[in-house]
């Protein structure tokens, strides 16, 4: 898990089925005081975080094998920061 | 999951039996200036990348590193990386300063 700023958002219609109707977002992983800290991800957001904001992101697919066995998806909003 | 743009292709004339009608992707992982732009390629190492979603060169995809990857079959494959998405739009706007 870390901590990141969501910089955009990525649209799909040609994707694996289980992405379908996920919202997609880049993040770019921050460190304390906000500064870049590597290349941009990707993330699915069940949360809805806004531009900019800091949220948590897990590089687990843990989260969302909750749902399917079969999922390959990974990296998933799990928290967006207040402080 | 990551974004990338497609560069390539791979063929086998020979793989692992699991690879029967496999099409793999040489990817270019999308750099913060390259989002930003929209064009250009980053100089990361660029990851071969199993398709079954059918991106063509020059597409932005997103893919999947890791033992994630083999989830999406349901049979054992030595892959370490998966296409999961043909991106449309990318926005990318980080904050200035």
């Amino acid at each position: 898990m870390f901590h990141a700023r969501v910089d955009g958002h990525a649209t799909s219609t040609v994707c694996h089925p289980l992405l379908e109707g996920q919202i997609i977002v880049i993040c770019t992983p921050i460190d304390e005081n906000g500064k870049p800290t590597g290349p941009p991800i990707a993330a699915m957001d069940p949360l809805g975080a806004g531009l900019h904001s800091k949220v948590m992101v897990s590089t687990d697919g843990t989260a969302q094998r909750l749902n399917s066995r079969s999922c390959p998806l990974r990296n998933d909003v799990i928290g967006i920061l207040d402080t | 999951m990551k974004p990338g743009t497609v560069i390539g292709t791979v063929t086998l004339s020979q793989g692992a039996p699991q690879f029967q009608g496999a099409r793999w992707l040489v990817v270019s992982p999308m750099s913060a200036d390259n989002l930003k732009t929209g064009k250009g390629y980053s100089d990361y190492s660029t990851p071969i990348v199993y398709d079954n979603l059918g991106a063509g060169v020059d597409t932005p995809i997103l893919y999947v590193e890791g033992a994630e990857a083999t989830r999406a079959f349901d049979h054992p494959i030595p892959v370490d990386a998966i296409n999961v998405a043909i991106l449309d739009n990318i926005s990318f706007a980080p904050p200035k300063s």
